[in-house]
């Protein structure tokens, strides 16, 4: 009787320690996942609010799941935009034109 | 075209615009055909009268070819300029993204014209100076602003 209440008990001994080695295990793998979203969401909360700006701005993190067609439309803002920065410069040259931010969703 | 003397005929008194603009062939493009492509042989050059040329270069995106906008033609601007500087190559491609009008200049008219008049060929040499020396500039301050993006995202 005594020989099985110990064995009962190792094994039960066992399956927690199986169980602490498990948890472990898997908890190594959490935090990796934790940082992953905030540099999401900490792309997503770059790109402040602007009036006259669609809200669908897509962080650069997310760009592999745009469609081709968004992004080459994206590619497409991007570019007419710098042109319009540009023409800026040219039309003034000063650093201050030249520098000036894009609000293209390509890089923000 | 729009109001006032395309960009490549600026400052000719209007009877010789007029002169130049007969030399050329008016060419009706569908929305979506494609004027000239990318690497072929640059014979004419293009005034745009109505509707717009759109200007792509293929670009490697996900390991595959895309045409990517790089610029835009609107009435009255010259699209196809290699037509005049050697090796007389397209190094864009050109479509038409609506219903499109163009006026096409062969290469042996228009300098055979500039040749017989030499102040029209002085005029329309410089007026494609300006075409291509803006395209330059605007391009300089675009390549600036995206190396600057490049420098910072390096150094962040």
């Amino acid at each position: 009787m005594e020989m099985l209440l110990m064995g009962a008990c190792l094994s039960l001994f066992g399956l927690a320690v199986t169980c602490l080695a498990f948890g472990a295990a898997t908890r190594t793998e959490e935090p990796s996942a934790v940082e992953a979203r905030p540099a999401v969401a900490k792309a997503a909360v770059a790109s402040p609010a602007r009036f006259f700006v669609s809200p669908a701005i897509i962080p650069m993190a997310e760009h592999a799941q745009v469609p081709i067609e968004a992004l080459l439309l994206q590619i497409e803002s991007h570019v007419r935009l710098e042109q319009a920065a540009a023409e800026s410069f040219l039309q003034t040259p000063t650093p201050a034109l030249l520098h000036s931010k894009t609000i293209s969703p390509l890089v923000n | 075209m729009t109001n006032g003397q395309p960009e490549l005929l600026r400052g000719l008194p209007p009877d010789e615009a007029d002169r130049v603009l007969s030399l050329g062939k008016r060419l009706n493009l569908t929305s979506g055909a494609e004027l000239f492509h990318m690497g072929a042989p640059a014979d004419s050059l293009y005034l745009v009268s109505q509707g717009r040329i759109k200007l792509t270069l293929p670009m490697q995106i996900r390991g595959n070819q895309q045409d990517v906008f790089v610029e835009e033609r609107t009435p009255g601007e010259t699209v196809g300029w290699s037509a005049l500087i050697p090796p007389h190559q397209f190094t864009l491609t050109a479509t038409a993204p609506l219903q499109t009008e163009v006026i096409a200049f062969s290469r042996e008219a228009l300098l055979a014209h500039c040749a017989a008049f030499p102040a029209i060929g002085y005029a329309i040499s410089v007026n494609l100076a300006a075409v291509v020396g803006q395209r330059l500039q605007l391009f300089q301050a675009m390549w600036l602003r995206e190396m600057e993006r490049m420098v910072e995202l390096r150094c962040a």
